[in-house]
């Protein structure tokens, strides 16, 4: 089979086994054994075949590409095969030296709605960052799988939720819902696996609100508890925030180019081939490099447009173009989409959600808000690179710093487990977006993946410590490493992973390589533009900081002597179901970010997917003056490598040092530090007083408006026509007064006036046979008289 | 026509049968013979004919279900008037018993009939003058399948009244407490518009003249009929060819077609600074719009649906409002062009405040019914949008194909809307039944309560919150997309409205079915939720799954028929509207093909 | 024209017929006859109270008007060449005698009846029929 049909077909599958697991379960969920036991077997055995399937779809695109030891900037990314997406353009970039598309197979399984040249549908874009991401993410989805049918057992029987108190005094009691769980879970794997796999923006923002929902669903588990269900429609509602920009990029996209397709489609008998969106943005005729798209310029200049024969139009696009047209609606573009992904993302300044969304199960945070649904905003800034112009990068850059530079500050004051990992996840996703931003486009999502692999093992380690202690507060911990050795131990590899541990030069934890990928790829941006390198000494300093809460989270729960004794002597170590993954995690956190020898590794796949024109690194940008991304091949190489390499080894070494004097040694003590830095203690602790912040700004104001809204229909509109109601009632009023007096009384009038004037003549009728003798005689003399009178002449001739 | 023939046309008893089958049940249930006291059998009754006209509608709309199709069946892709019954009716002033069905009003014909049985299932606990109620429900459902299927304006207009009355009373007898404001209200409203609308049906009619129709256009409108050999057509046109005196019309499709004429008498005659065009435009956009509704004329939907019993509050949110969206795309646009794109502005902008104020308002209720009633004036909002931008793009490319997205997704709005407002308001009456209030604040734990009905619950709130994989997203999301093209802030404005729908359908949700109790009285009533309950809320369900995986089915019917219309109407706003003052024609096609311009040699693009 | 001045005006409007007559007894000497018995049954009518005189009034109107007939049936007042047997006038004045009987027998059962109803035929008494 040609590995053309052979991916999408195995990765089709993939994507939908969880879906069958999830509408199996919806239906059968309770009768799958008792208390629907069986259907954690049902889910996970559907996300173990998706993970089979995903490495057979890996070993068929390795089998196909191989991947060979990084030759970079030359020009060759795996191979060059004629391939739907490149196809087009061999004849024009056949020329080494010029930068080449990527491979990717793009097609279409479903058309959801098709008018004139306008088509939305339902397709899959398949590259080698796709085959990693399939991996990857069935890879945690099925460790957590088992981790949760083990963490979830309470569900498995009737729950007393310790956490809701009912208005009688006592707790909840409600039936388990291990089924539901699952059910959730699986929903969430196909919808992550959607995003993954999307042909096109469209599709990307159908599994984008999927995966929101999902969320809300799995966050608001325990919804019986106001938090729990707060936080979730929280999350929505933030992610939705984001998801209004993405909208407008979306509308810019499609209303400029009217195509939301990645790559190029092939023609079809419905339609003929058409130019993707990357192939628009970066032509293959220019190398490549990003130009306004025709389309755009054309939008842009609609006024212009009007005033031109249709038959020169074509001829002045280059000239719109050179003025700038269009360049805008290409930033907001980029811009609208990245607005999606800092909700999904929870990046500054929407990343509010993410650690109240801790609500949840502990294995959903590792999934869902850890590894995968909150790394796909990163993914889709990956995805979308090409398209993405300095300006944006830029933008992208700085809302990275900023992120991962609050969300570390946050995380060395908090005290609950999961928060801290929560803003550590926040963190480290300002560190891809970041990386993405200043041209690190494979440092960036290197990182997605290790830390994907270290995240989630940190949040099962702390789920199991949860399970074993029943508290998050971290302040109650310690000495556990004693009763939970395995727990301790794999910890201890995932915080030495996410410091990026490692001997300088020779080797390292996962996370060494990809940290340093992005301290160099920084370092080379800010050589490159000194006016922006504050964005290195953000990287720099998140290292520290990094360093520091996670050993301090890390010496808080394990080290030490207990401080709460009821938890320690409660504590043991978790079932070998939870330990299990544990294990199979750490071994990845520790090796997923080698190459072997031969080339084969994360960063050599990866840059089988580079985007086109990325290569050489780019400039431009009209909005922040002119910006260089250096390419970054260039920041391996010498003085750039070696310096960020001991940048970060010293500062993650300072952060654990400092560390360890505060909560291991306890040689300074974190009180007094406190006290001494009061103000900003409480400012840490009260999370930047984002949340109120929010509150006040948008919240209330919403509210209000609202209120204003619903009391301006009942008390101006309803009242206006109330009002005329009541006018017209009044008019009718008048109106019948003036028939009952007027109009009736000149009918009365008449009548009475009749009835009156024949009450007179009857007076005339005697009876008095002589009067009436009287008056035929009167009258006929009358009547003599009158005729000789008038008719005289007329008579007498 | 001769009778005996018109008698014979295919479609004439399937078409006349699904309109007057629930008013002739209505007669006979009427009648002092059916006792009062048999409830069940009237109940049975009316559940059986709504059933029945269902399935007519089915057989007409899909030809396979059945077997080989008739003649009378729908011809899925072909964008004409299909079916089409023509019988006189008062020959002295040309009105018709003119019916048909395309592509724009047959999903509206099915989702009427789907919806009355689900309404009339819906109507069991209505225990108050029960075979009244049922008489009343039968004619209303007679009027609403009138108004879809009429292609003269006068009978449109007695379908139009004929609905309003049953509702009225259903409303005011059976409604909840304040029901007689709530009825007097609705009345007066819709009467206004009405009344608007004879006036502007009236200049029309007094304004055509058949006369100045191609025979081709003749034919196509019907006016006469393609059924007829080529002897007695050649001879009917030249009858009212060689009239003396103008011969006016009642017919939608001849109206179309002379408002779409270079020489349209009906912009050519000045009213008062106007053309009569655009007052006609108003008057009936004014008496559309009311039933839509869209702020400042909506107040009269919160009142009525809160005060109306639940199946009632189905058909109203369900059907009812669709009727203004499919007067507006089958009236006002296609006989009045020129006014519809001088006043696209204005139906953009009154969709979009109906999105943003409806949403705001929705999140401000206490009453839960009241909240899905301000939702439905949110997601109307859309269909008014997305049938304004149809005709707005005539800048500088006819881009037809980012019109008719609008409008497709628009009708689609209108489709889903119909299957979810339907369901979100017998959720609100299936709890409402049960415990007796709607106040959000008193209720919370109803999951834990009612779990299977929840479930079905918190699918149809998503449906309306517009989640992909339900059928609110696709109209939604084609409306807003296509927006941009025509304003920038409008599209913006009408992207932010998708915080405010996920924000007061979260919060709903959170309110009533999460928590943990139920805080409310009555807390012993909370029972499960009951077979007939659950055979009327999976099929909505069921369907807004179906529409929200497989858009297609819908679009299918809905994107020929709407493409050809807003193909003509693009065509005609270049050789009509923009030959007038510029003489060049603009007729380039997009680089990357995304226009696409079709010149008609002679005449308006056959409807 | 002297006497009758009521009449005088009629007079006029016949005046050609004295030309013709204009030797002895005229037309106009029988009209005049006519006119007395006329008044003076005008004036018995509204005088009498009994009935039986205001019967005899009416008796002298229509005998009154008898004369006119007879008076304008003379052979004078005819044109040339009529086709009559010149005695029309004399045909009428009889059927006015026989429809004056007529009438005396019905006024005169009345005026019995009425008598023996009201003991008395005073015809200011008999205003029943009155409105």
């Amino acid at each position: 089979m040609d590995i053309a049909a052979q991916l999408p077909l195995l990765l089709g599958l993939a994507w939908l086994a969880p879906l069958a697991s999830f509408v199996a379960i919806l239906f059968f969920g309770p009768r799958m054994g008792p208390h629907g036991r069986n259907a954690a077997w049902v889910a996970t055995a559907a996300i173990v075949t998706s993970l089979v399937l995903s490495l057979f779809a890996a070993g068929a695109w390795l089998g196909a590409h191989p991947v060979l030891a990084a030759h970079h900037g030359d020009g060759h990314h795996g191979e060059t095969l004629p391939t739907e997406q490149s196809a087009g353009h061999d004849a024009q970039s056949a020329s080494h030296g010029e930068s080449h598309a990527p491979v990717a197979y793009a097609g279409d399984w479903y058309t959801l709605y098709q008018g004139g040249n306008l088509r939305l549908s339902i397709g899959w874009y398949i590259d080698a960052l796709t085959v990693l991401m399939f991996v990857v993410v069935t890879f945690i989805a099925t460790c957590i799988h088992v981790y949760a049918s083990g963490y979830m057992h309470d569900e498995l029987h009737d729950v007393t939720d310790h956490e809701v108190h009912l208005s009688g005094g006592g707790h909840l009691h409600r039936p388990g819902r291990f089924p539901r769980f699952f059910q959730a879970l699986s929903l969430f794997c196909f919808s992550m696996l959607g995003i993954v796999i999307a042909g096109n923006l469209a599709m990307v923002f159908i599994f984008w609100e999927l995966v929101g929902i999902c969320s809300w669903f799995l966050i608001g588990f325990y919804y019986e508890r106001k938090s729990a269900s707060t936080a979730a429609n929280k999350a929505f509602i933030v992610n939705r925030v984001g998801d209004f920009g993405m909208l407008i990029g979306l509308m810019a996209l499609w209303g400029a180019l009217g195509t939301l397709h990645f790559a190029d489609s092939a023609a079809t008998p419905a339609a003929a081939a058409r130019p993707g969106l990357f192939s628009l943005v970066r032509p293959a005729s220019g190398g490549h490099a990003i130009r306004v798209p025709d389309g755009m310029v054309k939008f842009a200049a609609a006024a212009e447009v009007a005033k031109t024969p249709a038959g020169e139009v074509a001829g002045k696009i280059d000239d719109w173009r050179s003025k700038g047209l269009g360049r805008w609606l290409l930033f907001i573009a980029g811009v609208g989409i990245f607005c999606g992904c800092v909700g999904k993302s929870a990046q500054f300044p929407l990343f509010v959600w993410l650690p109240d969304a801790m609500e949840g199960p502990t294995p959903v945070s590792a999934l869902v808000h850890s590894a995968t649904m909150v790394a796909a905003g990163v993914y889709l800034v990956g995805r979308f690179y090409p398209v993405l112009t300095p300006d944006v990068l830029l933008v992208i850059a700085y809302v990275g710093a900023i992120t991962l530079f609050i969300a570390a500050t946050i995380a060395l004051v908090a005290n609950d487990i999961k928060r801290v990992l929560a803003y550590s996840t926040v963190s480290q996703l300002g560190y891809m977006m970041l990386a993405l931003g200043v041209g690190g486009w494979s440092a960036g999502l290197f990182h997605l993946v290790t830390h994907a692999f270290f995240k989630s093992l940190l949040f099962l380690c702390s789920g199991s410590v949860i399970h074993a202690c029943h508290t998050n507060d971290m302040r109650k911990m310690g000495g556990l490493v004693r009763v939970m050795p395995w727990t301790a131990g794999t910890m201890l590899v995932g915080c030495l992973a996410i410091i990026g541990a490692g001997i300088p030069f020779v080797i390292g934890l996962s996370g060494y390589y990809s940290k340093d990928a992005i301290l160099a790829q920084a370092l080379s941006f800010a050589q490159a533009n000194p006016a922006h390198s504050i964005l290195y000494l953000a990287v720099a300093g998140g290292a520290f900081l990094t360093a520091f809460y996670m050993f301090r989270l890390w010496f808080m729960t394990f080290a030490g002597e207990p401080c709460d004794h009821h938890v320690a002597d409660h504590a043991h170590e978790s079932p070998a179901v939870m330990v299990a993954p544990l294990v199979v995690l750490s071994v990845l956190a520790v090796a997923a970010g080698w190459t072997l020898p031969g080339g084969f590794g994360l960063a050599n796949l990866l840059e089988q997917a580079r985007p086109a024109g990325t290569v050489e690194g780019m400039a431009g940008g009209f909005a922040f003056g002119n910006l260089v991304f250096p390419a970054e091949h260039l920041s391996h190489e010498g003085a750039i490598h070696v310096t960020a390499t001991l940048t970060a080894f010293t500062t993650a070494l300072a952060g654990v040092v400092l560390a360890a004097l505060m909560y291991l040694l306890k040689i300074i003590s974190p009180a007094v530090v406190a006290s001494i830095f009061k103000p900003v203690y409480a400012f840490l602790a009260g999370r930047w007083y984002f949340d109120e912040l929010y509150h006040a700004l948008f919240v209330v104001p919403v509210l209000g408006i609202a209120k204003l809204a619903s009391g301006t229909d009942r008390g101006v509109i309803d009242r206006i026509v109330d009002g005329l109601a009541w006018t017209a009632r009044q008019l009718a009023g008048i109106d019948a007064w003036i028939d009952r007096t007027l109009v009736d009384g000149l009918v009365n009038a008449t009548a009475n006036a009749t009835w009156s004037a024949g009450l007179e003549l009857k007076k005339l009728q005697t009876g008095h046979l002589r009067q009436y003798v009287m008056f035929i005689v009167v009258g006929t003399v009358a009547l003599f008289v009158l005729a000789s009178l008038l008719f005289r002449t007329s008579i007498a001739g | 026509m001769d009778s005996a023939a018109s008698l014979t046309q295919p479609a004439l008893w399937p078409l006349t049968a699904i309109v007057f089958l629930p008013a002739i049940v209505a007669a006979f249930l009427s009648l002092p013979i059916v006792p009062k006291a048999r409830d069940e059998f009237i109940r049975w009754a009316t559940l059986l004919t709504t059933a029945v006209v269902f399935v007519l509608s089915l057989w007409m709309a899909w030809p396979q279900l059945f077997g080989a199709a008739g003649p009378a069946q729908f011809k899925l892709g072909e964008p004409g008037m299909q079916a089409v019954v023509k019988l006189p009716w008062i020959k002295a002033f040309g009105i018709e018993y003119l019916l048909g069905v395309d592509g724009i009003s047959l999903p509206l014909v099915v989702l009427t009939t789907f919806l009355a049985m689900l309404a009339a299932a819906a109507s069991w606990p209505i225990t108050k003058h029960v075979k009244a109620y049922h008489v009343l429900f039968l004619l209303l459902e007679t009027g609403m399948l009138g108004v879809f299927v009429s292609l003269d304006f006068f009978l449109f207009y007695v379908f139009w009244e004929v609905m309003l009355l049953p509702m009225y009373f259903l409303i005011g007898i059976w409604g909840g407490p304040r029901r007689e404001y709530a009825a007097i209200k609705f009345f007066l409203y819709t009467l206004l518009g009405s009344v608007l609308m004879l006036l502007a049906i009236l200049m029309l009619y007094f304004t055509s003249d058949l006369r100045q129709l191609t025979p081709e256009q003749l034919l196509a409108s019907h006016v006469v009929s393609p059924a007829l050999d080529a002897g007695a057509q050649a001879e009917a046109v030249k009858v009212i060819k060689d009239a003396k005196a103008p011969i006016h019309t009642f017919n939608l499709l001849a109206l179309a077609q002379i408002g779409q004429l270079p020489a349209s008498p009906f912009a050519a005659t000045q009213l008062w600074g106007m053309s009569l065009e655009k007052w006609a435009f108003l008057l009936l956009l004014i008496g559309f719009v009311i039933k839509v509704p869209v702020v400042p004329v909506h107040t009269w939907l919160p009142d009525a649906h809160v005060e109306a019993p639940t199946p009632i509050s189905m058909i109203l949110a369900g059907v009812l409002l669709k009727l203004g969206g499919y007067g507006i795309l089958r009236i006002c646009y296609p006989i009045c062009p020129g006014a519809g794109l001088d006043f696209a502005w204005l139906v953009c902008g009154l969709g979009v405040v109906s999105m943003v104020y409806g949403a705001f308002a929705a999140l401000a209720q206490k009453d839960f019914k009241r909240m899905v009633a301000y939702s439905s004036v949110s997601h109307m909002g859309y269909v008014m949008l997305g049938l304004g931008v149809w005709s707005a793009v005539a800048g500088h490319e006819y881009r037809w194909d980012a019109w008719a997205q609008g409008v497709n997704g628009a009708m689609f709005q209108m489709l889903a809307h119909g299957i979810s407002s339907a369901g979100m308001f017998f959720m609100v009456g299936v709890l409402y039944d049960r415990v007796h209030h709607r106040n959000l604040e008193e209720f919370g734990g109803i999951f834990n309560r009612m779990p299977v009905y929840s479930g079905l619950a918190v699918a149809v709130f998503f449906a309306g919150l517009g989640l992909p994989g339900l059928c609110g997203f696709i109209g939604e999301v084609l409306v807003t997309l296509s927006s941009w093209n025509y304003s920038r802030i409008l599209a913006v404005i009408s992207a932010f409205t998708v915080i405010l729908t996920a924000a007061y359908i979260l919060w709903a949700i959170q309110r009533v079915y999460l928590g943990a109790e139920y805080k409310g009285p009555h807390g012993d009533h909370l029972t499960p939720i009951t077979p007939r309950e659950l055979a009327i809320a999976t099929p909505l369900v069921f369907f807004a799954i179906l529409f929200g995986v497989a858009p297609q089915i819908l679009f299918n019917y809905v994107t020929p028929s709407v493409n050809r219309q807003v193909e003509t109407l693009a065509d005609w706003t270049r050789r009509v509207h923009d030959a007038a003052p510029v003489a060049p024609a603009v007729a380039g096609v997009p680089e990357n093909g995304t226009g696409r311009t079709r010149i008609e040699s002679d005449g308006v693009a056959v409807r | 024209m002297s006497g009758n001045g009521m009449l005088g005006s009629g007079m006029a409007m016949i005046g050609p017929l004295f030309a013709a007559t204009a030797d002895g007894v005229s037309v106009t000497h029988y009209l005049v006859v006519g006119a007395v018995l006329f008044t003076a049954g005008i004036v018995c009518m509204a005088v009498k109270r009994n009935a039986l005189g205001v019967l005899m009034g009416i008796e002298l109107v229509l005998n009154g008007a008898n004369v006119n007939f007879v008076a304008f049936a003379s052979p004078y007042l005819r044109g040339q060449g009529a086709l009559s047997l010149g005695i029309d006038g004399q045909v009428i004045a009889l059927f006015v005698i026989l429809l004056a009987a007529a009438e005396a027998a019905v006024a005169l059962a009345i005026t019995l009846n009425f008598y023996n109803n009201h003991s008395t035929v005073d015809i200011d008494r008999a205003d029943d029929l009155k409105g």
